[in-house]
Parts: C-alpha cells; structure tokens; sequence
C-alpha cells in the first residue's frame, strides 16, 4: 500500500519553521559573534593605550633618574586602566618591572612577542579562575640601562566583558527559541487558514447529488490559486450531467417508446376479448397484434446493438471493402423503393477501398441512404460522393430537400430524437437509425456530421483508410 | 422431418415445438441441458435448435459434443445476446446458423427449411413450374400462360426464391438476404415495392393469383391462398 502524503499543513509548517529557525539562529549567532569582537577590540585598544603611555615613558624618561621615581613612573602606566597589567624584563629576562597583585610570569615567558597587537594577535587565557587577554611584544628605549631591548607581556582581565557575553547568549537563545515558537505556530495556523477556500469548496460539492448536477462552483469566489480546480470541476461535473441526463433520457425513452406498443397491444387484446367474435376478427387482432411485436423486436435488437457500442463491445471484424461496389449493392436493393418515390440515385468519386465490417458499413451506408430517400422530393435525386484524402475516405449522401434547422443537426444524432417532437413512432422507427450510424461509424475510428442549406442536407462520413 | 428442439423456456419451447408440428415436422421437446444432451447424441435427427443458454449443460457443450461424435445433424443456435463471440464461437463449434431472441417463427421457420433442404441433394433444374408460371432458369426467363414476361435481374432473382421455395412464407428479412445479401432490417418497405413491381408483372394479369402476402411474416408464392 502506497503511504499517504504528509499533511499540506505539516509540511509548509515544517519547510517554514525550519528556514526561520535557521535564519533565527544565523542571526543570533552573528549578533554574539559581533559583540564579542566589539569586545576584543576595546581590551585590544586598551592594551595599546598602555603600550603607548608606557613606550612614551620609556622614551621620555631621564637616563639618570632614581629607580624609586622609575618605579612610581612605571606603576603610574596603568592607573586609570582598571583591569590592565604589565610586566616588563630586558631581553636576558631580569624583572624591570610588574604591575603588582598579578603574576605574568608564565605568559610573557611563554607567549610568542608579536609586532603589534590586533584582534588577530591577541591571546586569551585563563589564570586562577579568572580571564586575561594580552599579548607579549618587543619595546626599545635609550634611556633604561643604555639602548636596549625589552619584552614586554601586557594583558587585561575580561571577566565582566564575559561574564555580560554569557548573559546575552542566554538572553539570544530564549529570544530566538521563542520566535521560533511564534513562527511556527503563526506559519500553521496561516496555512491552515489558508486552506479555509479548499473546505468551503468541499463542502459545496458534497452538496451535489445525481438530481442537482446543475450546480457549479463559482470560480470568482475562490482564490486565484484555486480557480484553475474549480474551473476542472466544473467541466467534470458538465460531462458527467450530459452522461447522466442522456442516460435517463434514454432510458425514460424505451419506458416511453415500449409504452406505446404495449398499451396498444393490451388494449387491443382486451377489447378484443369482451365478446365473442369471428374467427376473421380473431385473426386480425393477431395480426395487429404481430405487426407491434414486430417492431418492439426490432427496437429491443437496435438499442442492444446500441448498449454494445456503449459498452465498447462493437468489434468490427475486418475485411478489405470496396466502398463503390457496396454503394452499387446498396442502389441496387432501394432502386425500386427510389423509383416509386420518383428519386434518383446517383454516385460520383473515385473508386476507394477501405478496411471495416462489411456488415455494419453497409448497415449504416444504408441507414443514411434511406434516410436520404425519404426525404428527397420527388423528382430529383440523391448523390454519393466518394474521396480519398490524407489517409481519410470521405463519403457525403447528398440530398436536396427542406434543411434540417441548426437546433436540430446537433442532436439527429442522438437516440431516440425526432426533428418534429410530434411525429410520434411513423414508419421510420423508433428514430435509432441514425444513433446506430454513427456508433458504427465510431466503431470504425471514423466520424460523421451533418450539415445543411436552404437547396440539399448532406451527410458526411470519414473513415481512416486503415484501422489501426 | 424429424427435428430436436432444446430450450429451457417453457413457453418458447412449446411454440417453436407447436409451430413446426403444424409445418409438417416431427418435434421432439428437450427442457433440460441433460435431457438435450443425451437425445442429440443418442436419437436421429435431422436438425437440432439449440438455445445456447441452458442453466445446466449449454449449448456449447451439446455441440461439443454432437462435433466430437462426428456427427452431421445440422445445428441451429439461438442466443439471447447479439454478440460477435457468441456468433463466432457457435460457427466455430460447428453451428449452421444461427438466430438471435427476440425471433420472428416465420424466420425461423425459414432457416429451418433451408438447413434441412441444403442436406439434401441439390436439384439441379432447368424449368421451374408453378401453375402456368414457367422459369428458365439458364436462359433466366419468365413467361405465364405462355407471354413472355420481361423481368430486370433481382426480379428473377426473387421469383426464382419464391417458386424454389413455394408453399413457404418467406421473411421480408430472408428476402432481402438471399436476393440482395442484405442481413438487417432496413427500416423500409423496399422489399414490399420490390414484390408489388413483381406482382404487377406476373399476377395482375393472370388467373389464379400466384403471390401472396402473409401479414406480419412476409410472401409467399402457391397456387391457393394460405391458411
């Protein structure tokens, strides 16, 4: 069983929540990293300002004088630098000076002396639970025990600088968590909002039963997004409403034209049976009686066939059929029916072949062949044409005559349908003929229209020349 | 003439059975697939109406069998369902014809008559007589009471169907089929005008009327009148 997409709501909740967390916490993340850098550069300026007061100093400072003065002289460097610490040694290492209550011993040893001191070269380290950072450099002077070279280790504690980044940190976390919350929670219930257009229209189309198939969505109520669905539903439903409503058409007209035979057959059976009457009599209620059976077989085989084409049951079998011989055969057996109504049959075109079921092309060819004749005025003719192009044969049954109004043509056709609603059963059927004609046609991949003028109704048939 | 009939339907078994006893056959009833079965393969007989679908033993089986026993009897089938396989399938089994329900009898009766003639040794004759009525069928000609009558080709055609076939009521449907192999009802009275231009030509002139119509069932051709 193939698993069920995640929920609409899940996943834009989800895709949503996880790039603003992202972009949350980048943002976070780029705010500490900032601070922080903000913060090394004021230790760095401050351990450059001691490095400066202390170079003037040494560059100022009388060759000669006491090492008490030098010593006060010295210490005076970082007052005013609270947290700021220096320890100075010449180049072999002996103490000259070191800011007391600190012990720099370790680093200025150990540090690597850097040219000048940056956000790059600073260090940081950790001493007696408390946090420095400085660097260790190279300073010359003329003054101090002739020209001379000293090492220098200045550094500055930077307890508060992190102990107030450790505080915005956490301030930074339960900000950027708590927007993360607001986010998603926002993001799902816009999404669901969102989704408010998808269950009204759901709701609506549960309203539709098979007796209301004219209802529609109205698409300028939706959201654009959704006009294209509600444009597709639309269609859907029309298609299923022409199905349905042909389907109870047809079936309300074999109630309808079985109706008429039965009643006739029923009454006529009983009033025939009130008295006794002559054998001749007897006779001729069986006859009648055998004329509308006759034709309700007839109507039963026609809408079988018709049920089969529906079902896609028609299986033409195949065989090479020469179209103008057929129609010679066809002329042949309504010669006479023509002649007595004074009609002329004719045919013109090329001489064409085709593949198809020689049965039911010579059912349908004849069913618009008599349709033809019937309503030809005496004293002119029908015309066959036969032509072949691109792959197609095209066979038009021409017949002058009254036109067939335009409301009608879409509709000879279908089952059943009569071009004047009150010629009820006539001679000409149950008015299948033409429904049969063109399920044959179908059948055979090819299609049928008709059209009509003021001078001659024509019938065309296109049939491919090959079926596949 | 002595013919089978298996249907499981009662009432349409009883009619076919009552029609062709008054035609002149000698009927034998069968309600069951089983019953049908064993008959076809044990008794003789000259034809075999089979509906092809019985509850039990169908009509494909008894014809299944009525091959593998090698046996000729013609077999008619009738099937409810107007369908290419049912048609395709029963030719295939070795059915001579076949009809789809609803039936007209006189069709019936008709296919009947000419599955049973095609048994036969065809007779090959040169005259055909009824009455005055002569045929040469070679030189395909007509005349009555000694005029010669002239006659376009499918009226030949027609007459000589309807004299070959005298005494039988022709189906307008069988009409259309033998003479202009037309296998569906056409919604038309063509083979009406068909045999009125006939009539005109060989009876409206002549004593006694030779063309008769039967209402309901179609023509046929004798000296006296039907029923």
């Amino acid at each position: 069983m193939k698993r069920r997409p995640l929920s609409l709501v899940v996943r834009l909740t989800v895709s949503i929540g996880a790039v603003i967390t992202a972009v949350l916490l980048t943002f976070g993340w780029m705010m500490e990293r900032s601070i922080n850098n903000h913060f090394v550069q004021q230790d760095v300026d401050e351990l450059n300002s001691v490095v400066q007061a202390l170079q003037y100093l040494l560059a100022t400072v009388p060759a000669d004088i006491p090492a008490d003065e030098l010593h006060q002289r010295l210490a005076s460097v970082v007052t005013g630098h609270r947290n700021a610490q220096y320890r100075i040694s010449t180049d072999s290492g002996s103490l000259i000076y070191s800011t007391p209550g600190f012990n720099l011993d370790t680093f200025a040893r150990t540090a690597r002396p850097v040219e000048e001191i940056t956000i790059d070269t600073v260090e940081s380290w950790n001493d007696h639970q408390e946090a420095f950072r400085g660097a260790v450099l190279w300073i010359e002077s003329d003054r101090l025990e002739g020209k001379a070279r000293f090492r220098l280790a200045v550094a500055t504690g930077i307890d508060f600088h992190l102990h107030y980044l450790d505080g915005f940190r956490n301030h930074l976390r339960i900000v950027t968590l708590a927007a993360c919350l607001i986010v998603l929670l926002a993001t799902w219930f816009a999404v669901y909002q969102g989704h408010a257009p998808i269950r009204r229209i759901s709701r609506e189309m549960r309203r539709i039963r098979s007796d209301q198939m004219d209802f529609r969505l109205e698409p300028r109520s939706v959201p654009a997004e959704l006009v294209e669905l509600t444009i597709s539903f639309n269609e859907m439903i029309g298609r299923l409403e022409d199905v349905f409503r042909r389907l109870s058409d047809f079936s309300g007209d074999i109630a309808h034209e079985l109706r008429t035979p039965i009643t006739n057959l029923r009454t006529h059976t009983e009033v025939a049976l009130t008295q006794a009457r002559s054998v001749e009599q007897y006779r001729e209620v069986l006859y009648s009686n055998l004329e509308e059976y006759d034709r309700m077989a007839k109507m039963v085989g026609d809408m079988l066939f018709l049920a089969q084409a529906d079902n896609q049951l028609l299986k033409p079998e195949l065989v090479d059929i020469d179209l103008q011989s057929e129609l010679r055969n066809l002329f042949d057996y309504f010669s006479a029916w023509a002649e007595e109504r004074e009609v002329l049959l004719e045919n013109t075109g090329e001489q064409v072949h085709v593949h198809g079921d020689r049965l039911m092309i010579r059912r349908a060819l004849s069913n618009l062949l008599s349709n033809a004749v019937r309503h030809t005025p005496e004293g002119q003719s029908v015309t066959t044409t036969l032509q072949v192009n691109s792959g197609n044969v095209r066979i038009r049954i021409q017949n002058p005559g009254p036109p067939i109004p335009e409301e009608h043509l879409n509709h000879i056709f279908e089952r059943f349908y009569r071009l004047d609603a009150s010629r009820q059963r006539s001679s000409e059927g149950a008015g299948l003929g033409l429904a049969i004609t063109k399920s044959i046609i179908e059948a055979h991949g090819g299609k049928i229209r008709a059209f009509s003028t003021t001078e001659a109704t024509t019938f065309e048939v296109q049939l491919p020349l090959k079926m596949e | 003439m002595k013919i089978l009939i298996v249907e499981d339907e009662v009432k349409t078994g009883d009619y076919i059975r009552q029609g062709l006893m008054e035609s002149g056959f000698v009927v034998d009833l069968a309600r069951t697939g089983l019953d049908g079965h064993h008959l076809a393969l044990t008794g003789s007989y000259d034809l075999i109406v089979l509906d092809v679908m019985l509850p039990d033993v169908d009509g494909w089986r008894i014809m299944q069998s009525l091959r593998e026993a090698r046996s000729t009897t013609p077999v008619l089938f009738l099937t409810a369902r107007d369908s290419v396989e049912d048609r395709v399938k029963g030719l295939e089994l070795g059915a001579d014809d076949y009809l789809v329900k609803p039936f007209a009898f006189s069709e019936l009766l008709a296919r009947v008559r000419t599955l049973l003639r095609r048994g036969a040794a065809p007779v090959f004759q040169d005259q055909l007589q009824v009455a005055d009525l002569m045929l040469d069928i070679p030189r395909r000609r007509a005349q009555r009471h000694g005029v010669r009558i002239n006659l376009t080709n499918k009226e030949f055609t027609l007459l000589e169907l309807l004299v070959r076939r005298q005494g039988e009521v022709l189906p307008r449907s069988l009409i259309a089929s033998q003479v202009w192999d037309m296998n569906f009802d056409s919604d038309t009275n063509v083979i009406d005008v068909a045999i009125r231009r006939l009539r005109a030509k060989i009876d409206d002139d002549f004593e006694p009327k030779l063309i008769h119509t039967v209402r309901g069932m179609g023509y046929m051709l004798d000296v006296t009148q039907p029923g």
